[in-house]
Parts: C-alpha cells; structure tokens; sequence
C-alpha cells in the first residue's frame, strides 16, 4: 500500500488527530504516548467491538492503541463515528469516506460457556468499498490481548506489506533506588502491558539481549559479590547459567543469530577484547587483537561479521568485523563519538549512539546509501534497539533526569514515549518475533 | 611528570606552603622552640592536636573541572578511599599521590590486607563502552600501587563504569563526583 498520496487528506481529519495526539493509549506500568506521528498517517476508523464493553479487555481498543503506537495510522475517536457496523451487512462506506477514512475495522467479542471468548473481526477497505479479511479466534480470557495483538499484526501487515510486531515483548533494566533490591530486569508485551520480572538484585544488571527463537535472555549481573558475570537465562522454566566469569570485564553479550554462540566482550587478556563464545562447547575465539577498547559487539544477520564499538582511531567509533578471517575495517566516519550499535533485521541500516555538541542522539546509518541520519532530538540517548520488522528503534533516555524509554520510527518520523512510573526504566531490548 | 607543571597543581603547592609556614603544627620543630622559649614568660596555650600538615585549601575553589586534583578529596592517609578523575581522563591526579602512597606502605606492610579498585565512569556515552572506561581507570590505580612495590595478589579491579553513582544528578559536579576509583579493602582493613 502507498502511504505518500494521503498527505493532502490530513487536514479534513485534522482536528481529530490534534485530540488524539498525546493522548494516554494504555494504563500499566509503563505508559504509552504517541509523541509524534506522521503527517500522512492513514486514518482508520476501529469500530468499538460488539460485546467488548463487557469483556476483561476490550481487543477492539487495543488493535486501536495497537495502530495509534505504530504512528502509520491515525485512529478516527469512537464518538466521531457518523455510524457504528457491527459486521460487513451493517457497514455504510459513506458514513466513513464522508469523514476521511480510509479502512473501517469491525468485530465482536462473544463470551463462551468454556470460559473464553470468541473474537471476530472484519477489514474493509472504504475507497473499493470491499472486505479485505476477516477471522475468528476462540482464546482463553488470558490469551485475550494475544488476540488483539495477533489481529494488529495480520491488519498492520495487510495495509503496510511489513509484518507487525505488535505480539513481540521488550526487555529492559529498572533501577529504583528506594527498594530494597534497586536492579531488576522485566519484560513486558510492546504496548507496556503484562510486565514480568525475572531478577532482582542488589548489583547492577547490564546489557540484556534475546535469544534469537525469544526463548532465552542473556545479560551481565554483578549479583555474584559485586563482579560481573554473562548469565543466560530461560524464560519459562527461570534455569539461569552462569556462561561467562573471567578476571576482568565480562559485558555485552549478544547472541548470534543461529543461537549457538555468543558474541561478548572480555578483557581478560589485558584490555577489552570480542570474543566469540560457543555455548554448548564452552570453547572461546578471540576475535579482536587491539589495544584500545574493543566492545559493544553485535551480530549482522549473516552470522559472519559483527560490527561493535572500538576506540582504535582515538575516540570510539563504530567497526565491521569479519569472524573468519578477522579483518576489521571501519564504518561510521561522522563526529568523534559512535558506540553501542544495533543491525536492522535486513542488514541494511546500523542504528548506533552518536554525539552531536555534546548531546548523545540514536544515529541511523543506511550501509546501502551511505546515508546518516540523526533520529533523535532529546539528550542522553541509548542503548538503541531494533523491532523485528525494523520499522521501530526502542531506546533509552533522560526525562527531567529520569531514564525513560522511547521509541523512534527508522525514519524519524515517528516518535513514542514509555515513561515509567516509578524509578528507571533503560537499556530497552526488543525480542525477536516470538 | 606532566602533572607538575599544571597550574593548579602549583597553585596548590603554593597553598600549601603558605600553610606550613603560618600554622605551625604539632611535629614542626620551630614550633616547639617557640613553645619551649614562651615557658618562662607567660602561660601557655596549649596547641590542638591536628592532622599533620594539612593545607588549608579553603581558598582554592572547588568547581567540577578542579574537583578531580582537589586537595581537600585526599588527606595523604589511607582514610582517602576515592581517587577522582578528570574528565575523559585516566591519569591518576598528582593531588592524590600522597593519599596512594599512604595505601601502597599500608599494604606492604599488612600483606594479610586487599584491596578491590571499583572503576566508576559518569553517565555520559554508552554504558559498556563506560564498563571499558572505568577498567582503565582502575588499572592506572593499579599500576600506581604496583609501582609502589605493592603485591598484585593484594590488589583486584571492578569495573562499574556508570552503573553505580555515587551523585545521582546530572550537573557537572555530579558527573565530577561519579569519574573515580573507589579503594575497598576487602581483607585487612586499616
């Protein structure tokens, strides 16, 4: 679908977007604002589902929230709704065109004697004035923003041709200095909603990344008397090992894209260094041999190379690494500080912390192009991280000098905030899909 | 010696002289002559013990630049634990050289006592990088002290970088306060 010829359509719609930018889309622990949208964001209308208003979640306001977050749509308020269709007989195309709107998203939420609902729901297509798809699903009550996240995906990827990644989860470091263990590290769905810790602890935690089926994470805790260790750690069944405690920094893991390694940082020799480690082996290559600081490794999609963080040049700046024959030549060349890069999923763009009269902003580098664009305008930005269908890099950042998340379209042009409720919330990583 | 030349350093020097010579102290030889030839003359008052030839630095000002070779952050015993740093910098301050040789003879003197050097960074740039910073500060702790003669077994490096602050603001003093190398015994503690 073409997003660029709706540009002209935004200002019959105008007033409406106005009142919904902002606007408070999800009450949980972290909470969601679409900051910025894009000004050709296509206008949708969700019509509330029939039975929702009853159900423990309402999956037509989460598809709606779902659409807003992704900042590509531009929901049209329930209360501007000329009609309500309940299904596609009841579907009146004018109502809709009158006001702008170019898809009507319909459906039901009927409870069901084994205790679960059935969730159905219709897209129309307003200009062609046909249905585009449609789908049932009988979930549990607890797998009900599942399904609402399940339907954003299949309608996010039916509109844009790029799979949605409303169904993946972030993880993330809190820090909260007035408990009693002020680190904790959490996952949550990507709307913020249904957040699960999985450790807590008096040491810092550092630097956690997924595995890449979403089963395992892996991260540097220094619970174990203060120093650091590279732990992974199974989501559902909580097994954690210890995979890395040598003298010296033990940081940065990442996971290679066949799970079988991990990519980290170790200085172990004498200064930070990459090292490769296989997991099931325990056997470890070195792959860096320099002695200014070499870290912040990340894999590129080919299992081949990693680009990550070497100060070599004086400052750090960011370079791609060859694992076989361990060539290393460099990749970012604007300013004097590049560092803690991320790879989009295509391989085609390194997302990386740039800093720019002494703000720290996330950098967008087209390897195609050669292009470099600076995403972010607040300071202290980092730890930037790319969704699954790299149309989002999550970040963290400072709001009056507490870290928040964010989130940034590829393209800078739209712009989320996660703001926590209490203490820190950085280090953002997006899951792969799951 | 670099650090010598800097102004600052000089200025301290300075300081510190202008101290010894108008605040005579307890271990200071002219001052006990001048003690013993008042005897007979007039009563005593008795001089308040202090600590030995501590400067006055009250009239260097303590701002985030300066704060790193501050002579008020190091009283030259091992009761100093924290060596500050400037920014972007590992070079131990020359401000902290009598604090690091107080904690070099207390170690080759208790070779029972150990240290663990916590390399610390402020928040500024990404936060393994500031791991790999941090190293580097505590490895010029390090090499300070082995240089002292002290044993390498009685020495062990953490880095932090910014994950544990001792300032949690995000003013230049804070960040001053957060680039350091925090000496904790962890055996042997004077």
């Amino acid at each position: 679908m073409k997003l660029e010829y709706k540009a002209q359509k935004i200002w019959r719609i105008g007033l409406a977007a106005i009142l919904m930018f902002g606007a408070v889309m999800a009450r949980a622990e972290l909470l969601i604002r679409v900051t910025e949208g894009r000004v050709d964001a296509v206008p949708i209308a969700i019509v509330p589902f029939e039975g929702a208003q009853n159900a423990p979640e309402d999956v037509s306001q989460i598809v709606q929230a779902d659409l807003h977050r992704s900042g590509q749509f531009k929901p049209l308020p329930a209360e501007d709704m000329l009609s309500r269709p309940r299904n596609e007989s009841e579907v009146i195309y004018r109502d809709f065109r009158v006001l702008g709107v170019e898809y009507i998203i319909t459906g039901s939420m009927k409870a069901q004697e084994s205790g679960g609902y059935e969730v159905s729901y219709a897209l129309f297509d307003v200009n062609r004035q046909v249905k585009l798809m449609s789908e049932t699903y009988r979930p549990p009550v607890s797998q009900l923003r599942d399904v609402a996240h399940a339907i954003s995906d299949r309608i996010y990827e039916q509109l844009t041709g790029i799979p949605g990644a409303f169904s993946t989860k972030i993880l993330y470091v809190t820090h909260n200095r007035s408990d009693k263990n002020p680190f904790q590290l959490q996952y949550a769905d990507a709307d913020g909603h249904r957040v699960t810790t999985i450790l807590r602890s008096q040491e810092p935690i550092m630097s956690p990344t997924w595995s890449p089926n979403g089963r395992k994470v892996a991260y540097v805790s220094f619970e174990d008397d203060g120093m650091p260790a590279i732990y992974t750690h199974d989501l559902a069944t909580t097994n954690r090992e210890k995979v890395s405690s040598f003298r010296g920094i033990n940081g940065a893991p990442d996971w290679s894209p066949d799970g079988q390694k991990l990519a980290l940082t170790l200085s172990r020799d004498g200064n930070p260094e990459i090292y490769m480690l296989d997991i099931a082996s325990k056997q470890l290559t070195r792959l860096t041999q320099h002695y200014g600081i070499d870290t912040e490794p990340r894999w590129l999609p080919d299992g081949e190379h990693l680009v990550f963080t070497s100060s070599r040049s004086g400052g750090p700046q960011i370079y791609k690494l060859n694992i076989n024959d361990k060539s290393v030549r460099r990749v970012s060349f604007e300013g004097a500080y590049n560092a803690r890069p991320d790879v989009t999923p295509d391989g085609r763009y390194l997302v990386y912390v740039h800093r720019r009269n002494g703000n720290f902003n996330v950098g967008v580098q087209d390897l195609q192009r050669g292009t470099f664009n600076i995403v972010t305008r607040t300071d202290m930005d980092e730890s930037p991280s790319v969704a699954p269908n790299g149309s989002m890099v999550i970040y963290g950042t400072q709001d009056r000098g507490t870290g928040v998340l964010e989130a940034v379209s590829i393209d800078g042009r739209v712009k989320v905030t996660l703001p926590s409720k209490e203490g820190e919330v950085r280090e953002p990583a997006w899951s792969p899909f799951l | 010696m670099r650090s010598f030349l800097n102004p600052l350093f000089a200025l301290m020097l300075a300081a510190a002289l202008a101290a010894c010579s108008s605040t005579p102290t307890e271990d200071d030889s002219s001052a006990t002559d001048d003690m013993s030839q008042q005897t007979d003359t007039s009563p005593v008052t008795p001089v308040e013990p202090s600590t030995p030839s501590k400067p006055d630095t009250s009239s260097i000002p303590l701002t985030a630049d300066n704060f790193y070779n501050h002579p008020s952050n190091y009283d030259g015993t091992t009761d100093s634990r924290v060596i500050y740093f400037a920014f972007d910098s590992n070079t131990v301050p020359a401000a902290a050289f009598e604090t690091l040789r107080a904690h070099a003879t207390y170690l080759k003197n208790n070779s029972n006592a150990k240290v663990r050097l916590e390399g610390h960074a402020d928040e500024r740039g990404t936060r393994e990088y500031n791991v790999a910073l941090s190293e580097r500060r505590s490895k010029a702790v390090e090499k300070f002290l082995r240089v002292q003669g002290v044993s390498s077994s009685q020495l062990e490096i953490v880095s932090y970088g910014e994950e544990k602050p001792a300032a949690f603001g995000h003013s230049e003093m804070d960040w001053a306060k957060n680039r350091r190398v925090e000496i904790n015994y962890t055996a042997g503690r004077p």
